[in-house]
């Protein structure tokens, strides 16, 4: 488990090694906190580089760069209304880097940003979101690099969610192999989240 | 590296903000709000100033209401020029009401000011929106009047997207619920959207409304495409559009 990561009486928190501050992460607002109550650790390591998929305005993504004490992350959105506080945040940080984009074309961002990443997390409500995640990690994921997915089954299909799911992981395992799945109830209805490995 | 990145997004943010078709939404969802605030403060006036002059409500719109309720000597109505100033004179003769005292009176005033103050800002921000469609979307503005030019680019998200739409989906803005819920009970679907509001439209009977809503969407479609190229072609398609009503009257 990270050193940053700190676990106290069934909450979590995360450590600032330049400000040395300690601050609550509530996993009803973050479903990476969610996960790791549920039991899903995201094995993110301390230089890696991170994408994170739909930021908005960077809850998430404020305690990832606190995990990340030498590597970067890079935040992707498409609203330019919550990117301005994202840019706010990313003044005052250093290693959280915003980018303007439509994840659905990964293409357009690659131009900026012409690297390889280590992990990659998703947070987008789209019908397609496991070819999204296809689509991103055949340009910028390594090999063997991990992948966590959080999947939205409502934003699929209202009717069977079981059949959703099936589906879904049908589709992701002809690039990925799949590490921990698990639904995030207490915390968020109809939601999965899913730790996956680049085949 | 990360200056570089930062100031990319910076520009791109500015970029997409500051187009006009945003700043229309932006604008057209506060007159919206404004407008159910307006509503709701009236009716709590009345509950106090309809017991003070009945019935008066019914023949005044809101503006003038308040103007009226905020004139202290009644029987120098003439000054406000109103249409419906014989009517009023004749409830007034009666001498139903009852007298408030003037302490009560002061804070209904102030009521009364206040609603005024929230109509003259929103008249002035539908004036906003008016000159930003007639400046930047002069074909939209022609064909399709400005208040339905403006729901349009609202449902659609932004003018790059509404311009991008076929004639057919033009046709049904607005009516996606029936839409969606015609296709799959396989019943009748509807034949339009929020073009029911053109004025060209509104007074021809149902049949003929049909028939009119698929041409004058066509228009418009053609019309978004001169817009993208700042080209003025609407009295061409308003006069195809006149020429088609006469013919289907006949």
């Amino acid at each position: 488990m990270n050193k940053q990561i700190i676990l106290k009486n069934q909450k979590i928190f995360t450590k600032n090694n330049l400000t040395e501050k300690v601050r609550e992460w509530d996993p009803n607002r973050s479903k990476v906190a969610a996960g790791i109550k549920k039991g899903i650790m995201p094995n993110i390591k301390e230089d890696d580089k991170v994408l994170y998929l739909g930021a908005a305005e960077g809850y998430t993504i404020s305690y990832i760069s606190d995990i990340l004490t030498k590597g970067k992350v890079y935040g992707i959105d498409i609203s330019p209304y919550s990117m301005q506080k994202l840019l706010i945040l990313a003044e005052k940080t250093e290693n959280i880097i915003p980018i303007l984009g439509d994840c659905n074309k990964p293409f357009e961002y690659n131009e900026i940003i012409k690297k390889k990443f280590d992990y990659i997390i998703q947070d987008i409500a789209q019908k397609n979101q496991a070819e999204i995640l296809i689509k991103n990690s055949d340009i910028f994921l390594k090999e063997k690099g991990l992948a966590l997915l959080s999947l939205k089954l409502s934003a699929i299909s209202q009717k069977n969610h079981k059949k959703t799911i099936d589906d879904q992981i049908n589709i992701l395992r002809n690039k990925f192999r799949i590490i921990n799945q698990k639904r995030l109830d207490p915390f968020e209805k109809n939601h999965m989240l899913i730790l996956l490995e680049k085949k | 590296m990360k200056q570089e990145i930062l100031q990319i997004t910076k520009n791109k943010v500015k970029e997409k903000l500051e187009k006009s078709d945003q700043k229309i939404i932006n604008l057209s969802l506060i007159v919206e709000k404004l407008q159910l605030k307006i509503n709701e403060l009236t009716e709590l006036l009345k509950i106090i100033s309809d017991q003070e002059y009945p019935s008066i409500d019914q023949i005044l719109g809101i503006k003038d209401y308040c103007k009226f309720y905020l004139l202290e000597d009644k029987s120098q109505i003439s000054t406000l020029n109103f249409k419906e100033e014989e009517e009023i004179k004749k409830i007034l003769d009666y001498n139903i009401g009852i007298t408030i005292e003037k302490d009560v009176k002061e804070i209904t005033n102030k009521l009364c000011k206040n609603i005024l103050e929230l109509i003259d800002t929103k008249e002035k921000i539908d004036l906003k929106i008016d000159t930003l469609i007639k400046e930047n979307y002069i074909n939209l503005y022609n064909i399709a009047t400005p208040k339905i030019a403006c729901k349009m680019i609202e449902i659609a998200g932004s003018f790059e997207r509404l311009s991008r739409y076929p004639a057919s989906t033009i046709q049904l803005l607005g009516s996606e619920k029936s839409f969606f819920k015609a296709l799959k009970f396989n019943k009748k679907t509807p034949k339009y959207g929020i073009l029911y509001n053109h004025p060209l439209i509104i007074n021809l009977t149902n049949k003929k409304k049909a028939k009119i809503a698929r041409s004058l969407a066509s228009k418009i479609a053609l019309g978004l495409k001169a817009d993208v190229e700042k080209k003025d072609i609407s009295k061409d398609l308003i006069n195809k559009i006149k020429t088609k009503i006469s013919e289907i009257n006949e």
